[in-house]
């Protein structure tokens, strides 16, 4: 019984620090991109309050807690109060799925870096991020107001749009490994790179096998599907000011505005991190196997438990650096390309990136009955 | 169990948003009149929700998400076992028969966007 | 009572609970999103029975998908002053639970006339628990209803047609007055 205690406990507080994880990156996020827009259009940005302006978000915060607390007229009172809220669940409920670092040996415990081991990783993190559009209505409709209405719709017709190519682009990539488990797909391309086609070995030694090598057109429409799916530029036709003024969020205000804002970086994160899982081969250093990490700790730390540990946290640092790459290509992309128009963004989404991901997994197939890839 | 941790951590979260919706409640000024309760749509007297039209557009493209999203949800355990197929030696037959439901998927496709079903003018 | 009945439980009475309220309340957009809170009970119920994938299907296809068209189009059309007609009155009530009667009745009569779930103790065979259900899945679906499997890929086809000439019919694209 203490034995399971033990256990519950250690769960709990994993899943707390995943979400604490999400929660304590937005400020941090928000900072980055206020200064990297700064830096892209030759500005300074935030730069007042503490060392490059890194106070500023803890001036935010106390701001936003001394905002004025109301509730339009109009407005459905539960569904305007239960948006933000469930905003946030998506995101945190999809993240704590994610392997972030390689397991911890203490003893005869195991610990993984992760919330909870699931089977089918990448059903359970598609279907997770499936219900993000109720937020999205239920803010729409409960501030019962015409234009938050209209970006709702917007917004949603948009995510589920995109659901499509975003699911349809990863098709390969499973048929590549062979399994839904995130972790065995980091185990799969531990491996240096070789490419085998009709009994021909091609061998490229200096390369990881990650799944960027193997499945490039799937990355790219996966990355961008998942711009979409965040709401982020060039994809956030639900706030487009001149028509929309805000979006499904133009009633909200103060902490509740903050919880949406939690809840898109959330998803940035989440997509940012199935990015370097898919395809840039999850936490393990790029040329260093994790035997070679395991044998180096062991030689370092005093004991096994130390050495495993100390192993477990250079991956999640490396995972978290790989993550941050990404991140950093949500920002830059948010300022150099423009907002689409709708039609324009229906058309990418439809005629565009879905044929493509078709051909992709057509390709795919083929190559692998074909050529044994 | 997963699930136990999935329901933990929605909780948590609901519980979270809660509370910090309440404790931000508690501070800031209160100065409340009519106008600031209206619906804020650029200082235009406000219509009714019921008014707005909304295209049928939207309509057509959820039912036709939930189409294609049911086809590809089917490529899924196609996908994990294709590789097991070519092992035990199945594997043309199963690509054959993915190769016919494809076919169908893309004329689906095909005829959406020929029957300009997919324009937003 | 150990943690994976109380589970059971606990998801049951939720489950329950939304399908309830998804049919006793009378505004329509709650009770689409109660609708999709018991399909979203329904999958974690999957869950239980160690069926992953289904589990992930029922909520990427049922609270994903077809309750999200459900809530969009009753937000296209203010349906907050038509509430009444449809849920009160003593006879109607007695004839929409004798249906519902008889369509339960159906159901588990189907059921346990084609599978013996009733005459079984309980035990689930030992493939299931535990294991990984999805490639078990996916060898099923196409060896021994590769027949069925092309069928829907037709019917999903025909859906789709169908539903662009319905939204075309009145002529142009817009909702008309």
């Amino acid at each position: 019984m203490g034995h399971d205690i033990f256990e519950i406990t250690i769960n709990a507080i994993k899943l707390i620090v995943c979400f604490l994880i999400i929660v304590q990156a937005v400020p941090v996020l928000v900072w980055a991109e206020r200064r990297g827009s700064a830096f892209i259009q030759n500005r300074l940005g935030p730069n007042r309050i503490g060392p490059l302006g890194l106070l500023q978000l803890a001036a935010d915060a106390v701001k936003f807690f001394f905002k004025e607390e109301f509730a339009p007229a109009n407005a459905v009172k539960f569904l305007y109060y239960a948006a933000p809220i469930f905003a946030l669940i998506p995101a945190t409920v999809a993240f704590a799925a994610i392997p972030l670092g390689a397991p911890v040996q203490w003893n005869e415990h195991i610990f993984r870096l992760q919330g909870y081991e699931i089977n089918v990783g990448i059903v359970f993190i598609l279907a997770v991020s499936s219900l993000a559009p109720y937020s999205i209505l239920m803010a729409g409709w409960g501030s019962g107001n015409k234009y938050a209405l209209m970006g709702a719709l917007r917004a949603s017709a948009q995510v589920i749009s995109y659901e499509l190519a975003l699911g349809l682009s990863i098709v390969g990539m499973i048929m590549t490994y062979g399994t839904f488990n995130l972790s065995e797909m980091i185990q799969a391309q531990q491996a240096p790179l070789s490419y085998s086609l009709l009994g021909f070995t091609l061998p490229l030694n200096f390369l990881p096998a990650w799944g960027i090598f193997y499945q490039p057109l799937g990355a790219i429409l996966f990355f961008a599907a998942s711009f979409a799916e965040s709401n982020r530029l060039p994809f956030d036709l639900a706030e487009g000011e001149a028509e929309l003024v805000a979006g499904f969020h133009v009633e909200y205000g103060g902490f509740k505005m903050l919880l949406f804002f939690i809840g898109e970086y959330g998803h940035m994160i989440v997509a940012s991190a199935l990015m370097v899982l898919f395809y840039f081969g999850g936490y393990v250093i790029p040329g260093i196997p994790m035997e070679t990490l395991n044998q180096w700790a062991l030689e370092h730390a005093p004991d096994a438990n130390f050495a495993s540990l100390l192993a477990g946290l250079i991956t999640l640092v490396c995972f978290l650096v790989k993550v941050v790459v990404f991140l950093w290509i949500f920002i830059q992309v948010r300022w150099t390309l423009p907002r689409f128009r709708y039609d324009q963004l229906m058309d990418l989404g439809w005629k565009t990136m879905l044929p493509w991901a078709l051909f992709n997994t057509i390709l795919t197939a083929t190559l692998i009955y074909v050529a044994h890839l | 169990m997963p699930l136990g941790g999935v329901i933990f951590i929605t909780i948590f979260v609901a519980i979270f948003g809660v509370v910090i919706l309440f404790a931000a409640s508690l501070f800031g000024t209160r100065k409340y009149d009519s106008v600031k309760f209206e619906s804020y749509e650029c200082g235009i007297p406000v219509q009714e929700k019921k008014d707005t039209k909304i295209s049928v557009k939207f309509y057509l493209t959820a039912i036709l998400f939930i189409l294609f999203d049911i086809e590809i949800i089917f490529m899924y355990p196609w996908a994990t076992t294709f590789r097991d197929f070519i092992k035990s030696g199945e594997g043309g037959y199963v690509f054959i028969s993915m190769l016919v439901f494809l076919a169908i998927f893309i004329f689906g496709l095909f005829w959406e966007v020929k029957s300009k079903a997919l324009e937003w003018e | 009572m150990t943690a994976d009945v109380f589970l059971f439980w606990f998801l049951a009475i939720v489950t329950l609970a939304g399908g309830l309220t998804t049919i006793m309340i009378t505004n329509p957009i709650y009770s689409a999103l109660s609708l999709a809170f018991t399909m979203v009970g329904v999958s974690a119920l999957f869950v239980t029975l160690n069926a992953y994938f289904l589990a992930g299907v029922q909520l990427i296809v049922y609270a994903g998908a077809v309750t999200v068209l459900f809530v969009m189009v009753l937000m296209m059309f203010d349906l907050k002053h038509e509430v009444t007609a449809f849920t009160r009155g003593k006879i109607s009530g007695m004839v929409k639970s004798g249906i519902v009667a008889v369509l339960a009745g159906i159901l588990v009569g189907s059921i346990s006339l084609t599978t013996d779930i009733f005459s079984k103790s309980g035990a689930a065979p030992e493939a299931v628990i535990g294991g990984d259900t999805t490639k078990e899945l996916g060898k099923v679906l196409f060896s021994k209803y590769i027949f069925g499997f092309e069928a829907l890929g037709i019917l999903l086809l025909m859906v789709a047609i169908g539903a662009v000439a319905l939204a075309r019919s009145k002529g142009g694209t817009h909702a008309k007055q």
